[in-house]
Order: structure tokens, then C-alpha cells, then sequence
């Protein structure tokens, strides 16, 4: 029926366009939302959700109230919802579609599927029609009929469909989260709201965990904490740490950093808190020195880059690496701190400085990100330059002292990148660059052009 | 002695009110016990004066006598110190100086503790990343003990610094900063001095293009360029080449107030700094009279080196040999 039809029958109708983005954001907040029941939670089409509840329904007192808890938590927020239980993804996605907040009791699958319509079988509408024009209107009517030559005649759907329905084939339902290794959850009666309250939380359902952890000889290397509001909005935020944790006051601070850094409106407050351990690895208790504090120190250092990571990121804190390559840019890259593998600090750095750049070839000490184009004047082609202008301000050279000649890595990929020539200058009031001349005078149509890549001490 | 025991009386009474505006215990230890420099000066921690055995621990000695005497022993070890560039253009220079310090800072501590270098995304845009081959070469600061911390804003930056600065597990912390933030006042350095100072470890205030202003940290040096001396050889000074870095470096606020400028110059191979001295012209060691052909000396060949190019390092070229680079600039 076209908007003019609609118009004409009911002139106050309202129109409004489809935006299915819209409605699969919706569906997949509702996703987040039912991982209060059970964390495998699937999507299914447009209008539907998968909750795989087995094992959780004595969570709820039982599969029936779990089921009248969902429908009346998503008539309060304003859903007209279906559902129904039932031992196969295939019997439940009838139930729920055809008969209503039924559950079915396991074996009696057939019987509850004889009944219905062949649409409740998740057919095609092209399989359906083809069914339905020999006669065959009900599920209960292929469920007798000889398999052989429906599938000849239909295609292997129909067959599977039922197999399915009826758990004679294993039908999977692909979660849309990963399952935590191990979580902790509380359910609040009466609703919480201050971030105070939260890391109170944190720190009791950390208590929790821990003995969970122990058993296992783990600790966590990511947490994360879900936060289910009243509304149905779910908000969760994730740390990280350098090295397996599992005290529940450093777990404390951590998260105490990451709230007050992200911005989480807590609305009407909060009724499930969920903290989970998504990634843990090996913890090796360590004996303590005696007299040193050595191990005290190194783990003050990884909490400290594990707090300004909660808070501002876990790239923040980083470390250099050498690198095996004599292009400046390339000769060093960070890694973060996190990701680092634990370095000894108390190893002399002389095995690091065997495979150097060769003595007496000084580098600067802070280097621009990318080389800045300044304008240079030399008085012979491939000679120093006398003076040059960076960032607008004339330099007068009083030394110079190259060129070092860096060409580019033939064995990479044959990029545009060409020779520089680099030479240390200082000008007249005692500041010391480095600066390069990228491209040779060997006749090529691009001159070469200088550029200022570092500055030494 | 009725005046000298009034005297000292009201000395003692003095202190009791420094010590009560300071929040921190009277002290009453006799002058004798107080750590007195040779020069009569009193050096105060936190209120209390320093013994004799904290004295030197708590110092870091720069290497140069002159200036550390003018500092009252050198650089504080437990408290923020100030390092003052007066533009950006001169932040290379700052920053030598400034890791300089931490490198002195570091080495008398035994185990290598790492250094943590903070600094706002904008500060390393603007003056250059923080690049590990040239400081380990030059301050040996290994990349094994640099943490760098680049953060979007300047209040994380403090933030970062303020958490740091209380760590033992540090060896120092170098925060850079650029301009007069109206966020780093008073109140901001006094936060980050009282906790350098409870952890023992140094915190750097690193300000690039920077006025002075009131600062809670007992120490502030400006510095400046200096035009860096001549490469020694064994041949002597090496006419024309660019030698350790070199440093102007006033000193803006300390506790003996004595002001001075000085210019330094920061040896590598001891990891202090030394006073630039007049190059002396000659060679180290006698040269060999019947050995026309010394060892090249251990720097990379430059091109239009005349020394090199005559394959005589042992005599210095003379004027007209000099390539055109070398020769005295005209004005405009």
C-alpha cells in the first residue's frame, strides 16, 4: 500500500521512514541488555534474539519466572516482546513466535510443532508456497510424510528445518561476545548511582574473583566491568594491565582511574554490576627479598603505567627499541610499555650498545616526525649550507660539520625516496641542528630540497 | 656571653617559627650537627637542616666545582628543579642540558632505575620526539631505562607527573612543558616538589620558551646556546668541527641565592658536565717528528676537510687552503 492509500484510509497517520540501522542498534542494545540473563546472547535476523540459557535459569528461580522477569523488564522499557523456551533453537523461535511465553518441555517437541504452520519451520517463503500447493499446510503434515521424496522434491530445507527443530541435528548459535574466562556479578536490589558506590563494588566482586583466580594459578590481564542500567543501557569499560593481577584493591584502582576518566551517565542508577576477566595469563607468586625492594619496585612501575593506561590510554606509556636500520626515522620505534616484555633494568646497557650505530657517528637527540622543508642556501652545489630559514626565522651557519650520506634501503620496496645527505650545523649563537639535502645535483628533473630532521644538544 | 646566648635564642626561635609556617617539626640540633657547606651555608630539607652524611647523598654533583659550589653543592637529588629555555627554537639545547642532569642523576644511583620523560603531544610535535640512539650515545641513557609519556593535554601531563613523581621505581622524571600555563602555578609545583621530595627522586621542570615566574621548586637554571668547543684529537683541537654541546646556564633562583652564569660543557665519557675552557691550541701528546702519518682521528671523514684531504692531520691548514665554508662570513 502506497503513503497516498494509507493517507486516504487514515488521514492522521504519521509517517515515518524506515531506517534499519536505526532498529539494528536497537536490537543489538537489547542484545547487551539480555547479557544480564546469560552471556550468550545471539542476533537473529531483524526483529529477533537468541538467549542460550542453559544452566542460568536457576539463576532466576526457574525458567518460568526467568521468562516472566524478561517479558515484564521489557514491558517497562516499552517493548511488545514474544518468547518462548524450548530445548532447540528451532522449537523456541516457534514457540515464540507462534504460540507466546510458552516453554517447552523437552520431547515434546513434535507435538508442539504439529500444530502450527509450516512458516513456523523458518522456511522460505518459495519452499513454503511449493509445500502449501500440494497440500501440505502444517508442520504436522511433513512430519509424517516420507522423507525421501520431500527432499527430492523440496530441497534438503524442509528435512533440515525439522531435524533441527526437533534436536536431531545440532543447530549452532554463535554468541555475538566472547565468553569471559571467568565472571562476577551482583544484582542490586535498589539501584546504584555514584561512582563511589561502583568501585565499592568493584573492589567486592574483585574480592570474589580472586579466589577464582588463585584456584586457577591465573591472573587477569584485561578486565572488564559491565555496568547494566535501570533503562537498559549498558556500559562497559575494559583495563588492561602489564603483568597478571588479581589484588582487588590495585583492581580497585585501576578501574577508579578508568571511571573517572570515561564518561558514564549513570541515569537512574545501575542494578547489575558485572566484572569480568576477559584475557588472564599465568601469575607466578614470587618470593619477596628479604632486605631489597627490587620486586616492589617494578611492580609500583607496571600499576603506575597500568593506572595512566586506564586512564588515558595504554599506548601512553612507551618504550624506545633500537632498531636494525641506518635511516634515522627508522633506527627507532616504541613499543608500548604494556606490550613490552619485561626488561631487566638492572642489565647494563653494554650488549645494547655493541650493535650501535659505528662510534663517533653522533645523532641527535630529539628527531622531528617528519623532516621539516626549510629554504638553504650552500655556496657550492654539494657543499654545507651557510644559512638557512626554519619556521620563518633566518639561521646563519658559523660550522658545519658532513656530509653523512644516508641512502635509502634498496631492499625495501623501490619507494621515491632518495639520498640524503646530512650535515650537523651550528649556528652563530650556538644552537645545533641537523639538517639534510634529500636528492643529489645528478641531473634529475626534482632538485634536491633541505630539510631540518633533528636537533642535538 | 649574655649577647651570644640572646642571639642564639632568638636564632632558635626564628627557626621554631620557619619550622611552625613550614608545617614541620622544630629542629634542635646544634649548629655543629647542622649541615654547614664550607662556606657557612645552611642546607634545609623540608624545613629541617641537612646532616653532614645526607649532604652529599642528596646532592647530585654536576661535575664542575665553580658551579656547584654556586648551587651550595649541586642540583637538589629530592626535589623539583626548574630548567628555563627562553625559546623553542633553543629547545635542543634545554633539553641536552636538562637530560644532562638526569644522566648525573641516574649514574649515582647503583641499580640503572629508568628515566620517565613526560611531555604534552604538542611539546614533541613542536621540538622533535625524544630520539634513543642520540641518548644513549650521548648521555647513555639506554633505551632499557627511557619511558616516554606523551599525553593529549597538559593537565594529563601533570596529572602523569604528579603519580610519577612519588614512584621510587624511577630514576627521574623530566616533564616538559611549554609557555606559562596559567595551570602551572605555585600551588602545581609545590605539589610536585613535596612529593619529589617524600620519594627521594629528582622531578625536571622542563619549560621551553618560558618566562620565570613564582615557583615552589628551590632551584631554577635558564638556559641558552652556547657555541659548543672543538673535537679534541690526539692533534690537538680540531679546527672547524662541532665538539661536545655546550651550555649557557644562569642560575635564576636557588637556595644559597647566589646567581652566576656559567658555560658548561657536558662530557660524555664521565657523564658530567665540565666548564667550557679557551681551546688550547697544540696537540695532547708530543707528535712524532719522523712519523709524517698519525691515526685518523676517530670521526666520521667530512667532506672538504682540508686536513683530510691533504692526508696531513698533523699540521693545521693554512689560511688560503681552507675551503670556501670555513672562510669568515660578510655581514648581510
Amino acid at each position: 500500500m502506497g503513503i497516498a492509500d494509507a493517507r486516504a484510509m487514515h488521514p492522521a497517520i504519521e509517517i515515518v521512514e524506515a531506517d534499519p540501522a536505526a532498529d539494528r542498534r536497537l536490537l543489538e542494545g537489547l542484545a547487551d541488555w539480555c547479557d544480564r540473563y546469560t552471556p550468550l546472547v545471539a542476533i537473529d535476523g531483524e526483529d529477533g534474539l537468541y538467549l542460550d540459557i542453559s544452566g542460568c535459569s536457576h539463576l532466576f528461580g526457574g525458567e518460568e519466572k526467568m521468562l516472566d522477569d524478561l517479558l515484564a523488564r521489557l514491558s517497562e522499557q516499552g517493548f511488545r516482546t514474544r518468547a518462548g523456551i524450548a530445548s532447540t533453537a528451532g522449537t523456541a523461535w516457534a514457540a515464540a513466535r507462534f504460540s507466546g511465553a510458552a516453554i517447552i518441555a523437552p520431547g515434546e517437541e513434535a507435538v508442539f510443532l504439529a500444530g502450527l504452520p509450516l512458516a513456523a519451520l523458518r522456511l522460505d517463503g518459495t519452499v513454503c508456497a511449493a509445500l502449501e500447493s500440494v497440500g501440505l499446510r502444517s508442520v504436522g503434515a511433513i512430519l509424517e510424510a516420507p522423507r525421501a521424496p520431500l527432499a527430492r522434491r523440496f530441497g534438503r530445507m524442509p528435512v533440515t528445518r525439522l531435524d533441527q527443530a526437533l534436536g536431531r541435528v545440532e543447530e549452532a548459535v554463535s554468541p555475538r561476545l566472547p565468553v569471559a574466562a571467568l565472571s562476577v556479578e551482583r544484582n542490586l536490589a535498589e539501584p546504584i548511582n555514584r561512582m563511589e558506590d561502583i568501585e565499592e563494588l568493584v573492589f567486592m566482586l574483585a574480592v570474589t574473583a580472586r579466589g577464582s583466580l588463585e584456584t586457577r594459578g591465573e591472573g587477569a590481564r584485561l578486565l572488564e566491568l559491565a555496568l547494566f542500567r535501570v533503562d537498559g543501557v549498558v556500559s562497559r569499560v575494559a583495563v588492561g594491565t602489564s603483568r597478571p593481577m588479581r589484588e582487588p584493591h590495585l583492581i580497585r584502582r585501576l578501574f577508579h582511574e578508568k571511571l573517572s576518566a570515561t564518561e558514564i551517565d549513570p541515569g537512574y542508577g545501575f542494578d547489575l554490576v558485572r566484572l569480568s576477566v576477559r584475557e588472564s595469563a599465568r601469575f607466578d607468586a614470587r618470593q619477596g627479598d628479604l632486605v631489597a625492594t627490587r620486586t616492589g619496585d617494578e611492580e609500583g612501575l607496571a600499576l603506575f603505567a597500568d593506572r595512566v593506561g586506564a586512564r588515558l590510554g595504554r599506548q601512553t606509556i612507551r618504550r624506545p627499541v633500537l632498531a636494525e636500520s641506518h635511516v634515522p626515522e627508522r633506527a627507532m620505534t616504541t613499543v608500548a610499555f604494556a606490550d613490552a616484555p619485561a626488561v631487566e633494568h638492572a642489565a647494563p646497557s653494554l650488549d645494547l650498545g655493541e650493535r650501535q650505530v659505528p662510534e663517533a657517528v653522533e645523532r641527535p637527540i630529539r628527531l622531528f616526525g617528519r623532516p621539516e622543508p626549510t629554504e638553504a642556501s650552500a655556496e657550492g652545489p654539494e657543499g654545507p649550507p651557510f644559512s638557512f630559514r626554519w619556521r620563518r626565522t633566518l639561521y646563519r651557519v658559523a660550522r658545519a660539520e658532513g656530509p653523512e650520506r644516508i641512502a635509502p634501503e634498496w631492499w625495501r620496496a623501490p619507494a621515491e625516496e632518495r639520498t640524503r645527505d646530512y650535515y650537523r650545523v651550528e649556528d652563530t649563537r650556538g644552537r645545533r641542528f641537523w639538517l639534510c639535502r634529500e636528492g643529489l645535483y645528478d641531473g634529475s628533473p626534482v632538485m634536491p630540497r633541505w630539510y631540518v630532521h633533528g636537533l642535538f644538544a | 656571653m649574655a649577647t651570644s646566648a640572646a642571639a642564639r635564642g632568638t636564632l632558635f626561635a626564628l627557626r621554631r617559627k620557619i619550622a611552625k609556617i613550614e608545617g614541620t617539626p622544630a629542629d634542635t640540633l646544634s649548629p655543629d650537627e647542622v649541615g654547614m657547606a664550607s662556606d657557612g651555608i645552611v642546607l634545609r630539607e623540608g624545613g629541617s637542616p641537612l646532616r653532614h652524611p645526607a649532604l652529599t647523598e642528596s646532592l647530585i654533583a654536576t661535575g664542575d666545582a665553580d658551579f656547584d659550589a654556586a648551587l651550595g653543592g649541586g642540583v637538589p637529588r629530592a626535589a623539583l628543579t626548574e630548567i628555563h629555555g627562553a625559546e623553542m627554537r633553543d629547545a635542543g639545547v634545554v633539553t641536552g642540558f636538562a637530560l644532562g642532569l638526569c644522566a648525573a642523576a641516574m649514574k649515582a644511583v647503583p641499580q640503572s632505575l629508568p628515566l620517565l620523560w613526560i611531555a604534552p603531544a604538542e611539546n614533541n610535535r613542536e621540538a622533535g620526539f625524544p630520539y634513543a640512539p642520540g641518548l644513549l650515545e650521548l648521555f647513555g641513557i639506554s633505551p632499557g631505562s627511557l619511558l616516554t609519556c606523551e599525553t593529549p593535554k597538559l593537565a594529563d601531563a601533570l596529572w602523569v607527573a604528579e603519580e610519577a613523581a612519588r614512584l621510587s621505581a624511577l630514576g627521574a622524571v623530566l616533564l616538559e612543558l611549554r609557555g606559562n600555563p596559567q595551570r602551572v602555578d605555585l600551588t602545581a609545583t609545590r605539589r610536585l616538589h613535596f612529593r619529589a621530595r617524600d620519594a627521594g627522586r629528582p622531578v625536571f621542570l622542563l619549560r621551553q620558551s618560558a618566562r620565570a615566574e613564582p615557583t615552589a621548586a628551590p632551584l631554577r637554571l635558564s638556559i641558552s646556546p652556547a657555541p659548543a668547543g672543538m673535537r679534541r684529537t690526539v692533534a690537538g683541537p680540531l679546527s672547524g668541527s662541532i665538539g661536545p654541546p655546550a651550555f649557557m646556564v644562569e642560575i635564576g633562583k636557588s637556595r644559597t641565592a647566589r646567581s652566576g652564569s656559567f658555560e658548561l660543557e657536558w662530557n660524555s665519557h664521565e657523564r658530567s658536565f665540565r666548564k667550557r675552557g679557551p681551546e688550547i691550541p697544540g696537540s695532547v701528546v708530543p707528535v712524532p717528528v719522523h712519523r709524517r702519518h698519525l691515526a685518523p682521528a676517530s670521526r666520521p671523514l667530512l667532506a672538504g676537510d682540508t686536513s683530510f684531504a691533504a692526508g696531513a692531520a698533523d699540521r693545521q691548514p693554512a689560511r688560503e687552503e681552507r675551503t670556501a665554508d670555513r672562510r669568515p662570513r660578510r655581514a648581510g
